[in-house]
């Protein structure tokens, strides 16, 4: 026995039908689950040329290979498509309880097909499988439908229902919209949600309780006992936070990346991903002012986003299905200057960034404001963020006016103008019509194109590839370009790699500056980087997981236990390559080229910031990508994979048994 | 008549939400608040009277900390 179900479901809306497909043992072993049998069933699907928004194109939601195995860290669930904004493969993943929910309908995956008549919702309780109408939910935002959908079901249901839905970010097609659960949790990126919404398909609700397989439940709980033990006793002592900024500014000074996984769990376990904040505004990781602007623009920034001003509201804390870190949390926000909510989410370090220095804003009441509306309307944070920026310094700079704004005085810092255009986004009024396909659309449409951070299409995360250049190869080499969840110098040295793969290079200090030149060592770093993060989310892993290290959060064993082989680190990271070439040979078959793909100059050093911890940093960025495809077996010129390669990684095969 | 029904060492468990998942009948939510350490959290426990006894909560909890044990009905 394996955790695999080894089947999956294709449901075709045009047509209304659901099918049920068996998978073969040898894709499992191949790809795993999760984002790897979606790449493999992509690649194998979606024809050249499909339309993003049409029928052709298939939404796929599932869940990774250890979820419901007892496995910490295991809960995310991954919506994969051909992306709208990118033109390429699109992907996004979550936590919450969806990704169980899924498995435990009976399916590793669940694919979707076609443009349904009007608007549906698909219902499974593991026995009932079928397309219901949505007419009742379409037009209500994210959290509100999850509401209306469990007051309508839970009833007659056994086991309370997992929704994953879209808002009227979705519902209107906005090209930076993504898919929500748990009351605006979000798989933001690369523009799921509108691929979503163009099939008509309201909300994903799932509600089985099918017992979830795995090899040797024993031994996967004894691993996560032992991790489990470790992270009830990692506790940090209360008020630390406001000593985050003075650490960054250290660290943005220092010559050397530090190498700690166990960071990660104190630092997220103590304040989740907002600890980030004021270390990024001092650092120089954390853009500014639109990726211009350097610490400097922002002094004392780090003391409005101290963490320690969002522990002080925090109710409680949130984990996604098992989870035992808890980096989420609810915030009660009633009566907060902006609030026309009671409670949101705790924002996460993205979110803030990206509505916080990034505008140079000021207002932390503000960004919980934004949190809760963006989340409910399921658009992507980092996009919003990114293309508001854009708008701020083209209306600073003449570009736009305060007649083509609607009136809007489009100022830095402007957090009354700042609200009110991101409403007008998700109601697609007026300017923030044009503004809620992204910034790339946007400057095509208004010009401004100088201003316009995108990467392929994709607005970039907020962290700055001046500051880890191992980053910048990712965004632009990762077939969903523009994520920061692949890769970084930082995460790289708390992870160990080298302890479970013979070519890993080992994580030493090092000076920062070697990670400006374009080195075999570096190619061989990105490309274990990329490798482990596609095995992480085959396997349904959390980033956070990740970060920890490979001796804390110990995946290998984790996949050995739970589908009873015994491979080396070596065997998963091949997984792992296997899983990023196919997407990239989907996005061969779909058109792109990815050497046309660049960093925006501005982030590539040019010209170079005046000041700060990243002063005079150029990058040798189309070098590193260039390597980095060389180290993957790719040509170097153009990106796209060695027939030898694919070969190599019995491609041809895995295509064969998809016929 | 007697039936099961789990019982929790809260002091242990680290609120990754499994059981609760796992219940067929959603039985168990993660309602009860408490404190992990210092932390403010949520912890799994009964919210329905429709708890079969089928110990697969017990079954799932990596940290084992569900007992099942016998209480009137």
């Amino acid at each position: 026995m394996t955790s695999f179900l080894g089947k999956i479901l294709h449901v075709d809306l045009t047509a209304r039908t659901v099918t049920e497909k068996t998978v073969p043992p040898e894709v499992y072993e191949a790809v795993l689950a999760g984002k790897g049998l979606e790449a493999w069933y992509l690649y194998n699907n979606i024809p050249a040329g499909a339309d993003p928004l049409g029928p052709e194109n298939i939404l796929g939601f599932a869940a990774g290979a250890l979820c419901g195995t007892g496995a910490f860290l295991t809960g995310r669930w991954t919506v994969a498509c051909k992306s709208p904004l990118t033109g390429g493969w699109g992907d996004a993943n979550c936590g919450g309880l969806f990704a169980p929910a899924i498995k435990q309908c009976g399916w590793d995956a669940i694919f979707f097909s076609g443009v349904a008549d009007g608007p549906v919702y698909f219902f499974s309780d593991g026995k009932t499988t079928e397309l219901r109408d949505a007419s009742d939910y379409w037009g209500l935002d994210a959290t509100e439908a999850e509401k209306a959908l469990h007051a309508a079901l839970e009833p007659v249901c056994r086991k309370k229902p997992c929704v994953a839905c879209i808002g009227p970010a979705g519902e209107k097609l906005s090209l930076i919209s993504g898919i929500c659960n748990e009351g605006g949790r979000i798989a933001a990126r690369s523009g799921v949600g509108a691929v979503m919404g163009s099939k008509r398909l309201k909300a994903v609700v799932l509600a089985g309780s099918h017992p979830l397989p795995c090899h040797d439940p024993e031994a996967v709980k004894a691993l996560s006992k032992e991790l489990g033990r470790k992270l009830l006793k990692m506790t940090l002592p209360s008020g630390l936070g406001v000593f985050i900024g003075a650490g960054g500014r250290m660290m943005g000074h220092l010559p050397y990346l530090p190498l700690d996984g166990s960071l990660t769990a104190y630092m997220f376990r103590e304040w989740g991903t907002q600890a980030n904040t004021s270390l990024a505004i001092t650092s120089g990781d954390g853009p500014i002012k639109n990726w211009g602007g350097t610490p400097r623009d922002v002094r004392r920034m780090d003391a409005v986003y101290n963490p320690e001003h969002i522990n002080k509201i925090e109710t409680a804390k949130y984990h996604c299905y098992s989870c035992p870190l808890g980096c989420g949390g609810k915030l009660n926000i009633r009566g907060r200057r902006y609030a026309e909510y009671d409670e949101t989410h705790k924002p996460e370090y993205e979110t803030i960034e990206a509505f916080g220095p990034l505008l140079m804003n000021w207002s932390l009441d503000s960004i919980f404001q934004l949190n809760e509306l963006l989340n409910r309307a399921g658009m992507d944070t980092i996009s919003a963020g990114n293309t508001v920026a854009w708008a701020i310094e083209c209306y600073e700079n003449g570009i736009l006016t305060k007649e083509q704004t609607d009136g809007l005085e489009l100022n830095w810092g402007n957090t009354e103008a700042i609200l009110t255009l991101v409403r007008r986004m998700v109601a697609r009024e007026g300017f923030g019509d044009a503004l809620a396909d992204g910034v790339k659309r946007a400057s095509e449409t208004y010009g401004g194109k100088e201003y316009a951070m995108h990467i392929g299409g994709q607005e970039p995360g907020m962290h700055d590839a001046r500051n880890d250049p191992q980053l910048g190869v990712h965004f632009v080499a990762e077939p969903a370009p523009g994520k920061h969840t692949v890769g970084m110098g930082i995460e790289y040295g708390a992870m160990s790699l080298c302890d479970i793969c013979s070519w890993a290079p080992p994580a030493t200090l090092h000076p920062k500056s070697e990670d400006l030149e374009d080195t075999e060592r570096l190619a061989l770093i990105t490309k274990a980087n990329a490798c482990y993060t596609m095995l992480v989310d085959g396997a349904g892993g959390c980033y956070y997981g990740q970060m920890m290290g490979v001796h804390m959060w110990k995946l290998v064993e984790y996949l050995n236990a739970a589908e009873g082989w015994d491979y080396d680190g070596d065997h998963y990271m091949e997984i792992g390559a296997r899983i990023q070439t196919l997407r990239q040979l989907f996005n061969i078959r779909q058109g792109i080229d990815p050497a046309s793909i660049t960093l925006p100059r501005r982030m590539q050093g040019d010209p170079p910031l005046p000041s700060g911890p990243l002063k005079g940093v150029r990058l040798k960025n189309r070098e590193q990508v260039s390597s980095h495809w060389r180290a993957f077996g790719w040509d170097d010129r153009t990106g796209v994979p060695l027939p030898e390669t694919v070969e190599a990684l019995g491609i041809p095969a895995l295509t064969e048994v998809a016929q | 008549m007697t039936k099961k029904q789990p019982v929790f060492d809260y002091l242990h468990c680290v609120s990754c939400g499994i059981c609760a998942q796992a219940c067929p009948v959603s039985a168990l939510g993660m309602k009860k608040e408490g404190k992990s350490g210092k932390y403010r959290n949520l912890f799994p426990e009964l919210v329905s009277s429709g708890c079969i006894g089928c110990g697969q909560c017990a079954r799932a909890c990596p940290m084992e900390v569900i007992r099942m044990e016998a209480s009137q009905a």
